[in-house]
């Protein structure tokens, strides 16, 4: 894959996102966002890794209510990394994400305004979305 | 180690109050449990003061207006725990025998200073990405649907049980109860959770008198009632890919306050939980092994814990139906306790109460299940 942008969050690679993360190179557990101290064991100082551009619903909801900074109504996941990691993220897709159903980490605006324009930022693409495009 | 008791307990209603400020809530609060103790504004020896977004000072401008000042006042922010680590606080410096008389209070405003949904920490990765409070109860909630079988119709069987309670509590903030069918036609806020299942936003003040056993000797047998644990535990962080449906928090703030107290769950015949969501109360009492754990929302449905069910959870109407000030709000939990075993409920009365429990949880942080947690068990 090829890096086609790359900030302190995340790397893009053709349309897939890969988080950065951090890994303790003692216990290897892996903390998303990265931290200073590994929090299973101690060690001071992590390894960087970029989380897989796939991941596994944990659990979801649908906000309806939030802040003047966001544009409500949009979906929210508890998304599982195979590095044995969770991270929240926006999701996008039609209807509902599932518990269990595997998700493309992709770059997509919302659900964020600023100036009165969504801000781009990783999202967990379900299913849906995924055979809408590919089908 | 010395024992520590409740002397005094005071509260104002919970609600809207645009026209009166934090500390002038706060001084009442003091003054009320000041009153209820039996003791002068001299005999207060510390004051421990929890609020979450009154700005600097809170508890030096609070109790100024009720007339302290000179002695040690500590302002102490932990989240919607921080009136409970107050009482934390101040309960540690009579176990230390540092002092015999002090005073926790908690008192928050609200009423202004909120658009939209209350969220994490701004500098927080989740906040930035849409996370409300209400939308991390949302997803525990559908975890809990998944792995348990629960229902939306349960969790508003929750919220309407303790809209039903506060209505007989003069100071709460609803007045009227609600149906499970009402809960379900508000409005969705993060589904499956409606307006109806989240704690509202409030002001309020709650103060309770704490003394050693020498002093409640002194002061007043009869009107004591026995801190017989007071425990606060901060949210680990998460490593890996913790059950969002049990929280360690609660669980092992729990844990330590029934070890402590040598009362375990089974002696417990009343809980104040933190319910700032519908799902919360369950995952609560789930933690603090009060009911078994998945089972909570079909045995309210059940009716046991109603006021005249096995184990009443949240007879005051909790913060669902009492309301949220969220620096008063562990105070409070302890100051209905109190009147709990004092046999001064009125409507409410849980009859032969003797032993309660006051759990209070608060706040979000990335990477941390729950920022604090307090474990409070009072006995007569």
């Amino acid at each position: 894959m090829t890096v086609v942008e790359a900030n302190s969050e995340y790397d893009l690679e053709e349309d897939r996102v890969r988080l950065r993360a951090g890994r303790c190179p003692d216990c290897g557990a892996v903390f998303c966002p990265t931290g200073t101290v590994c929090a299973a064991c101690g060690h001071r100082g992590l390894d960087e890794i970029l989380l897989a551009p796939t991941a596994t619903v944990y659990t979801y909801t649908r906000v309806h209510q939030s802040t003047p900074d966001f544009q409500a109504p949009y979906d929210l996941v508890y998304a599982d990394f195979p590095e044995n990691v969770r991270v929240m993220l926006p999701a996008l897709g039609e209807g509902y994400p599932v518990i269990g159903e595997q998700v493309d980490i992709v770059l997509a605006p919302g659900p964020r305004v600023k100036d009165g324009q969504l801000i781009d930022m990783p999202h967990a693409r379900t299913a849906a979305e995924r055979s809408e495009h590919d089908g | 180690m010395d024992d520590v008791y409740v002397l005094g307990a005071g509260m104002t209603p919970f609600g809207k109050h645009p026209d009166r400020t934090a500390a002038d809530l706060g001084a009442a609060a003091v003054l009320e449990a000041l009153d209820d103790a039996g003791v002068a504004l001299a005999d207060i020896e510390a004051a421990w003061v929890g609020s979450v977004f009154q700005g600097m000072a809170m508890g030096q401008r609070a109790l100024g207006d009720g007339g302290i000042s000179g002695i040690p006042i500590t302002n102490v922010e932990n989240a919607c725990s921080s009136g409970s680590t107050a009482i934390w606080d101040a309960a540690m410096s009579i176990r230390a025998g540092v002092y015999e008389v002090v005073i926790a209070l908690g008192v928050e405003h609200l009423t202004g200073q909120f658009r939209g949904a209350f969220t994490p920490d701004e500098s927080d990765i989740e906040a930035q990405r849409g996370l409300t409070m209400p939308s991390v109860y949302a997803m525990r909630a559908q975890r809990h649907f998944a792995e348990f079988g629960t229902t939306t119709e349960q969790l508003a069987a929750i919220a309407s049980k303790n809209k039903r309670n506060a209505a007989l509590n003069p100071l709460a903030q609803f007045k009227k109860p609600v149906t499970v069918e009402e809960v379900l036609a508000s409005r969705m806020i993060a589904d499956p959770l409606h307006l109806q299942e989240c704690a509202p936003v409030s002001d309020g003040a709650s103060a309770v008198v704490l003394v050693s056993k020498a002093k409640r000797d002194q002061l007043g047998r009869g009107r004591a009632i026995r801190l017989a644990a007071s425990v606060l535990k901060s949210g680990r962080k998460e490593v890996g890919l913790p059950e969002m449906t049990f929280e360690d928090l609660t669980h092992r703030a729990a844990e330590e306050a029934y070890a402590v107290s040598g009362i375990g769950p089974e002696e417990i015949r009343f809980a104040e939980v933190h319910d700032c969501f519908s799902i919360a109360e369950a995952l609560r009492v789930e933690g603090l092994g009060l009911f078994p754990r998945g089972e909570y929302p079909a045995r309210v449905v059940k009716g046991e814990a109603d006021l005249d069910g096995r184990l009443p959870v949240n007879g005051s109407g909790g913060l669902l139906g009492k309301g949220h000030p969220l620096g008063a709000t562990g105070v409070a939990q302890v100051v209905e306790v109190v009147r709990q075993l004092r046999g001064e409920a009125g409507d409410r009365q849980i009859p032969g109460a003797k032993v309660g429990l006051a759990h209070c949880r608060g706040g979000k942080a990335q990477g941390v299940e729950g920022t604090a947690c307090t474990v409070n068990i009072l006995t007569v």
